[in-house]
């Protein structure tokens, strides 16, 4: 019978760890042939072959129930791999224990479609959450909200309820709780499913701007018109597959994305 | 876990969720006042069964024509005894006028003749006699000749201290079933209050909070609760004890000669202590199952 190997929380994983050089110079994210059963005769990811470089911007797209989700949930440990490997920052994330996953997700960003705020706290509360949980000093917290909220367009509306913001402006306050601990790599879920869209272009520089400080983002999406006005790296998943493109739409190879976004 | 994080998050959960905190308290101090009033009679027959067990008496009974040497005799050896405070020698007569003074049982008496009741010496023992020593010393009385019985109140006693086991039991019965009330109303409104902060966990553990992060202000306000309630019970049970003690205290006091007494400070300090200990247990428990986010 072979031996299962119990993973200890990396040191890196653990609060206020840095990532040593010969991390920083690996890619921030593998996926190594990569399988995810849901139903045993369909898998949603079929041998998912994946690299993203540090400071990339990645879209990955495809038509709804292509598995984008999955392939996050995955990232952030929501779900396990049922085959393969995920590396983060060199460290298969497979085999962490579920006392380490708190250290990995502090490591990350994650942004949702439906927002994924709390409608009864403050702006201010919702983003500092994100610090509160590593038991970070409130002063700290203070001007790290502060700075977060100025980066996404809300500064000042610290004190306001989130019941008196917009869709957009909700938006704006999940992507702040995401980058206030400047977390590696930002994982963005369909972040512009529920906005119009010239907010959902708003958004999408928004996240082009954090990624432009060094911050690697993986961006779902469906919305082909949004993929078309930018020339990311763009990785498509259709049936558990993996196709991909280095330089965005218009350099996919044959048929192009709108067949393949439907 | 951050203590002082928690702390706040709590009272942030608290007030958020101040009505259903207010019934749940409100049904548990209930349960604990059912409680407290048991332990309160526990203590009260306790205190009561030690006082009557600690001012002992011992009738003897002398044979009918007793040689009056040997009664005094039996006076000497008494007033020897540093457990004997007072001796009473009563005579038939005095015994049948008692009888007559104190008898109500509607029925013309005067007739009885004074050698129906036994000449008797009636001894107080000293204050702290325990109830072993009692008997002991009436056994060996029992063994002098002008002797006919002796009454040591034994068989009373067994009897008091049958009806405390009971009430111990009853007290130990009703913890148990309010331990069970606390542990699952609490876990109840906990799992509530989880159900409606699900969201705020799910954001939390997103973010990378541990388990003990989300867990702890639902452990803290599990134990506030259990406290809350256990302190209501005790403040209710304390106004009833300061409204009626006066007036119990003097039919008692009338009657045995013992005072109402409130629940003891340890009993005071487990009852609040077990009261938020069980709080926590019962939320750390049901919030445990909405962990796995």
């Amino acid at each position: 019978m072979q031996e299962t190997k119990v993973v200890r929380p990396f040191p890196f994983f653990r609060a206020g760890a840095r990532a040593s050089q010969p991390q920083l110079s690996k890619p921030i994210l593998v996926l190594e042939d990569v399988y995810k059963f849901f139903r045993p005769d369909q898998p949603t990811l079929r041998g998912v072959d994946l690299k993203v470089e540090r400071g990339e911007f990645v879209f990955i797209t495809g038509p709804s129930g292509a598995g984008k989700s999955t392939l996050l949930k995955l990232v952030y440990r929501e779900l396990t791999v049922d085959e393969g490997r995920v590396l983060f920052c060199g460290r298969d994330i497979c085999r962490l224990t579920d006392k380490s996953i708190p250290f990995l997700r502090r490591n990350l960003g994650v942004v949702f479609q439906d927002f994924r705020i709390i409608d009864h706290w403050t702006v201010y509360e919702n983003v500092a959450v994100a610090l509160e949980i590593v038991s970070m000093p409130k002063r700290l917290i203070r001007s790290r909200v502060a700075e977060a909220l100025e980066r996404v367009g809300l500064a000042g509306r610290g004190p306001e309820l989130i019941t008196n913001l917009s869709g957009g402006e909700q938006q704006r306050v999940a992507v702040a709780r995401a980058i206030v601990p400047e977390p590696a790599l930002i994982l963005a879920d369909e972040p512009t499913g529920n906005l119009d869209p010239h907010l959902a272009i708003d958004i999408l520089t928004l996240f082009e701007e954090i990624n432009a400080t060094g911050t690697t983002v993986l961006f779902a999406t469906h919305d082909h018109s949004l993929i078309s006005k930018r020339d990311h790296r763009l990785i498509s998943i259709d049936e558990g597959r993996v196709l991909e493109s280095q330089q965005g739409l218009k350099h996919w190879p044959g048929s192009g994305i709108h067949t393949m976004t439907g | 876990m951050d203590l002082k994080n928690a702390i706040v998050r709590a009272r942030r959960g608290l007030r958020e969720e101040r009505r259903l905190y207010v019934v749940a308290v409100t049904s548990l101090a209930v349960a604990f006042i059912c409680l407290g009033a048991t332990l309160l009679g526990v203590t009260n027959l306790d205190a009561a069964a030690t006082r009557w067990g600690q001012s002992g008496r011992i009738t003897v009974f002398l044979k009918d024509g007793a040689d009056a040497q040997d009664v005094a005799q039996l006076g000497v050896v008494l007033e020897g005894l540093a457990d004997v405070q007072e001796v009473t020698h009563i005579t038939p007569s005095q015994a049948r006028n008692s009888f007559l003074e104190e008898a109500d049982v509607g029925a013309d008496l005067s007739a009885l003749p004074p050698d129906v009741f036994p000449a008797s010496l009636e001894i107080t023992l000293v204050s702290g006699v325990t109830r072993e020593r009692s008997e002991s010393i009436a056994s060996r009385l029992a063994e002098f000749r002008a002797v006919s019985d002796v009454e040591s109140y034994g068989a009373w006693f067994q009897k008091l201290d049958q009806l405390l086991w009971g009430a111990r039991m009853l007290a130990v019965s009703l913890a148990l079933l309010v331990m069970f009330c606390v542990v699952a109303v609490i876990g109840n409104t906990i799992r509530l209050a989880v159900a409606r902060r699900r969201q705020e966990i799910e954001v939390m553990k997103l973010c990378g909070a541990t388990n003990g992060f989300v867990r702890g202000p639902f452990v803290l306000e599990g134990m506030f609760q259990g406290f809350a309630s256990a302190l209501l019970a005790v403040l209710a049970l304390l106004v009833g004890y300061l409204v009626l003690h006066e007036p119990v205290d003097s039919t008692l006091a009338a009657l045995t000669g013992s005072r109402v007494v409130f629940l003891g400070a340890w009993t005071l300090v487990a009852l609040l202590v077990g009261g938020a200990l069980i709080g926590a247990i019962g939320s750390a428990v049901s919030v445990r199952r909405y962990l796995s986010v």
